[in-house]
């Protein structure tokens, strides 16, 4: 089962009135009793932690002692007038979650398992917070339910990025973890690539967006809000000339000096600079309408495809970027994106060679790189404030070491945390379970005994199909169908979800991740993933591979 | 906590084990179940191609796989390759690099091929050593259609084999040639924009080459109503001498348009665009190709006193239903019947690491059409380096100027271009390696 888009919405969500709310209470505050009751033999708790925050526990009557802690993903801070385009109406949401959707719980709950989760003091970017929440509630989950003996910390998004810091912080209160389309590393190679994005969006197609070094107060937020309408109409506009080329009016020096080469190839070139997927939802970047032995369909596959799908990521995405700009910059103070020193062609290098139909020709790659350089006036290049980045940098970030089993899962083609962060996630257990393995190789040496590390991490990756753009009957791309395997943001259906929850929850009992056919069969059962070993995602352009 | 321990009785009785396969070593190895490499059984080797075999690049390019399973299945009705009968899984990429992305992990996650061979295209390939990256799995990926010098990377492309020399190459001795044959001639320039048309200015740079006029078109762009742009600025520059470097459809393009607009110059068409039977395909009447000038490292396809041509054509007749025998054909079978040399040279018991060590070592030594040498080497990915020039007949047929194949050679650097007196090997008996 697919999540809707509003759905999605719903599940991103809030804080301004929050963190005011938890700013007035004693600092020695305690969390309160919680208060239960149980229906259809299971236990259901509602407290608050003693940062203020809602918490949700859930206990069956068959509990088999494994406590699944998730944590929700990104839900923004502030609420988002109506008029807003996707967003507008959007409140901010202080409501505890404890599972990715209602049937994943509902099946957890059947199976034995207790469920809990938070929905922390304050929102947006809020990992220490959430950890420490978390950390809270596993005590209070432990003093509620006593025949608690392991607990498998999950979590979506930004809630995959808590339960890796969880994981790597308490390795003594979790025993198995398992971030899902995780945002992984630091908040700073997230960021990076909403900044890349924005700012190439500004200087391409809308001068006037801000994007960056958001004021302070309410002046801010007015101009994220005004940021949100820009990006969308510009989306618009650029959506209106994917045929025609025809660049938006709102273009500036770029619509002019750019004029000769197709709006579409300089919206792919975005989403390229940024590593944003060059296949979405609803765009493969291999299918055209008709007959395969058309020019109408080689024509959309190489030049259209490509450019539409960046540009249905950066609508799935833009909210989520100016709004995580707009929440980190008011958290550290000032402009924390920084891209002065940023060699755009090199970092477009091979996708340039890939996609060199698409941008139009290595003349018109050249063209856009030329505009793009730092020394012409009409690109002006962003600084951050030091003092702003020491502060973002002091916020949670994880260093990658895996003290406990865990399963990593990610979408190919998500735009808003890209398959590489769990690559970098992989990277870094390849190099901890290569110094394990020396290690024990030493050992040998000496003693004779030789002790295998055990191997405590996988990733699973949902690909996408090789085509999959439905067209209507009159070759018109069809976007009202369901979005694709291994694209969208965390677009996973409640089988893949559950087989990762079955997954970590097994490794939480017995202290080991499932291999071989046991381990294939879970995966296979659930569909549209694979575990190929050697696959490797594209790291985040932030760490310049 | 969760360490698995493995007792010194375990690593003895791995010990033991090592020791018992050394005795059993004289068995013969299908007296066992025993693991082979991916796409590797008793009987049978495994390999696979993606190629556009529909879209607008098809034309021509299609015929290839047919061409290599012609051979491969001549080779299998006598006897296979130690044994083995070899299957070649043909996946079509519409000559889009997603696809070929896609279609590439398929052939090494589902068919689980021994090892990728002729995969064509430039952007393509570069999407799947990217994407899928043969080189981190140790897939063999032997015999790319496509002359990018890039690939030539050994370090970055370890397992990766390129057959045709690259553009860089051809765009050298080209420029020599012009230089020779047209002194003071205005010279212009058709070439694709991408990694293609980088080696071929990096090329005529080498060779000091001149172009009054230089046009370039995006991959994908070429069309009659491009063409007239092309040709507009070639008449307003007045070049006398046009080289075309581009793919067919953009050469087809090029000469159909500048003929119906009345606009007359020395063609010189490069490898890539310049098969005559593609051309007639995509609508280019032999009259207009005529007098034109091609290059090639392969004998011209309709030469039959050339005994690779007519052993080709033989298994052409027989196995590939009496296709129209093309520059096409040729290549395809050609890449076969390497295909086969290499792995001969890898062994009874083949693996892909083998494969790829075979080819370096013996690979410059195989028997083939090519009238240029083979250049692999340890570190050395690139196979031919060099090519001849011929005139394009009545009939559309491509013939050695001055009668016979003056190859010359050169590298994708700043070395010399040389005449070579490389003699190949002879055609093996009956066609079969025996290496």
């Amino acid at each position: 089962m697919q999540k809707s888009k509003s759905k999605k919405i719903a599940l991103l969500a809030a804080g301004a009135l929050v963190s005011l709310a938890i700013s007035a209470m004693p600092t020695a505050a305690r969390a309160a009793d919680p208060a239960c009751a149980t229906a259809g033999g299971v236990t259901s708790c509602q407290g608050a932690t003693s940062d203020g925050a809602a918490y949700v526990m859930q206990v069956p009557a068959n509990f088999n002692g494994v406590l699944m802690l998730y944590s929700h993903g990104y839900r923004y801070p502030v609420d988002i007038p109506a008029g807003i385009p996707v967003v507008g109406g959007y409140k901010v949401v202080t409501i505890a979650q404890q599972g990715p959707d209602a049937v994943v719980i509902g099946t957890l709950l059947k199976e034995g398992y207790g469920v809990a989760g938070s929905a922390f003091p304050i929102q947006g970017w809020n990992a220490d917070a959430g950890v420490k929440s978390n950390v809270e509630l596993i005590g209070l989950f432990r003093k509620q339910f006593p025949a608690t003996t392991k607990v498998a910390a999950w979590g979506s998004s930004l809630g995959g990025f808590i339960t890796q810091a969880l994981a790597e912080k308490h390795p003594e209160l979790v025993d198995a973890a398992a971030p899902m389309c995780p945002a992984i590393g630091s908040v700073e190679a997230e960021l990076t690539m909403a900044g890349d994005v924005l700012w190439g969006m500004k200087t391409f197609f809308d001068p006037t967006i801000k994007a960056h070094n958001y004021s302070a107060g309410a002046a801010g937020y007015a101009e994220a809000m005004g940021d949100l309408v820009k990006v969308f109409t510009v989306l618009g506009k650029l959506q209106a000339g994917i045929s025609s080329g025809a660049w938006p009016d709102s273009a500036g020096p770029a619509g002019t000096a750019l004029a000769s080469i197709p709006s579409r190839s300089a919206l792919l070139m975005v989403g390229l600079m940024a590593g944003l997927p060059a296949q979405s939802s609803h765009f493969d970047a291999t299918s055209g309408p008709g007959s395969a032995n058309t020019a109408a369909y080689t024509s959309f596959a190489l030049a259209a495809s490509p450019a539409l799908a960046v540009l249905e990521n950066i609508a799935n995405a833009a909210v989520l970027g100016v709004m995580a700009t707009y929440d980190v910059e008011q958290q550290a103070g000032g402009a924390v994106f920084d891209n002065s020193k940023t060699d755009y062609s090199a970092r477009v290098e091979s996708d340039a060679a890939i996609f060199n139909a698409a941008l139009s020709g290595s003349d018109a790659i050249a063209g856009m790189m030329a505009f793009l350089n730092p020394a012409n006036p009409a690109a002006p290049r962003w600084t951050s404030d030091a003092a702003a980045v020491t502060k973002m940098r002091a916020l949670a970030s994880h260093t990658g070491k895996i003290n406990v089993p865990t399963i990593a899962l990610a979408s190919v083609a998500d735009p808003v945390t890209p398959a590489g962060n769990v690559q970098w996630l992989a990277d870094r257990y390849a190099e901890q379970y290569a110094a394990e393995k020396a290690a024990a190789l030493k050992e040998f040496r000496t003693t004779h005994q030789y002790t295998s590390p055990a191997k405590n991490f996988i990733a699973i990756w949902a690909p996408t199909p090789n085509t999959y753009t439905k067209f209507t009957a009159t070759g018109a791309p069809d976007t009202s169908v369901p979005g694709a395997n291994g694209t969208g943001h965390c677009n996973y259906t409640d089988a893949q979800m559950l087989a990762i929850a079955h997954l970590v929850g097994s490794a939480a009992k017995t202290g080991v991740l499932k291999s071989g056919g046991p381990l294939t069969t879970l995966v296979r059962k659930a569909g549209g993933l694979s575990l190929d070993p050697k696959f490797r995602a594209p790291l985040l352009k932030f760490y310049g591979e | 906590m969760f360490e698995r321990r493995r007792s010194k009785r375990t690593i003895f009785a791995l010990a033991t084990l090592a020791a018992g396969a050394l005795a059993v070593t004289a068995i013969p190895a299908q007296a066992f179940n025993v693991h082979t490499a991916d796409g590797v059984t008793p009987t049978t080797i495994k390999l696979g191609i993606t190629i556009p075999l529909t879209g607008s690049a098809a034309p021509g390019y299609n015929k290839i796989p047919a061409a290599m399973i012609a051979y491969f299945n001549y080779v299998n009705d006598n006897g296979g390759v130690n044994g083995r009968k070899i299957q070649l899984v043909v996946k079509d990429d519409a000559y889009l690099p997603t696809l070929a992305v896609a279609k590439t992990n398929e052939l090494i996650l589902k068919d689980k091929v021994f090892a990728v061979i002729g995969a064509l295209g430039t952007a393509n390939h570069i999407a799947v050593s990217k994407s899928v990256n043969l080189g981190r799995r140790g897939v063999p990926d032997l015999f790319l259609n496509t002359g990018f010098s890039g690939f030539a990377d050994a370090k970055k492309y370890p397992t990766t084999f390129s057959l045709f020399p690259s553009y860089v190459m051809e765009a050298k001795i080209m420029g020599q040639y012009l230089k020779d044959k047209f002194p003071g001639k205005k010279l212009g320039l058709i070439y694709q924009a991408d990694d293609f048309g980088t080696d071929a200015l990096a090329g005529f740079k080498q060779a000091g080459t001149n172009f009054a006029v230089k046009v370039s078109y995006a991959s994908g762009s070429q069309s009659a109503q491009t063409a007239a742009g092309w040709v507009s600025k070639l008449k307003a520059a007045g070049a006398e001498v046009v080289v075309m470097f581009g793919v067919t459809t953009a050469s087809g393009a090029a000469l159909a348009t500048s003929a119906a607009l009345g606009y007359k110059a020395q063609w010189i068409l490069g490898s890539v665009g310049g098969d005559a039977t593609t051309l007639k395909a995509v609508g280019v009447p032999a009259v207009v190709l005529t007098g034109a000038i091609g290059a090639s490292f392969l004998p011209a396809p309709t030469d039959t006193s050339d005994p690779y041509v007519a052993f080709f054509q033989g298994i052409n007749t027989k196995y590939n239903g009496g296709a129209v025998f093309d520059n096409n054909v040729l290549v395809g079978m050609n890449t076969a019947m390497m295909t086969v040399q290499a792995l001969r040279a890898a062994g009874a018991n083949p693996t892909q690491k083998g494969l790829v060590t075979a080819l370096e070592s013996k690979g410059s030594t195989f028997a083939s059409a090519g009238l240029a040498p083979l250049n692999y080497a340890k570190g050395v990915h690139v196979g031919y380096n060099g090519y001849w020039f011929g005139s394009y007949n009545s009939s559309g047929e491509l013939k050695p100027i001055g009668g016979d194949y003056s190859v010359y050679t050169t590298d994708s650097g700043a070395g010399a271009i040389a005449k070579s007196t490389y003699v190949r090997p002879a055609l093996p008996a009956n066609g079969l390696p025996t290496n």
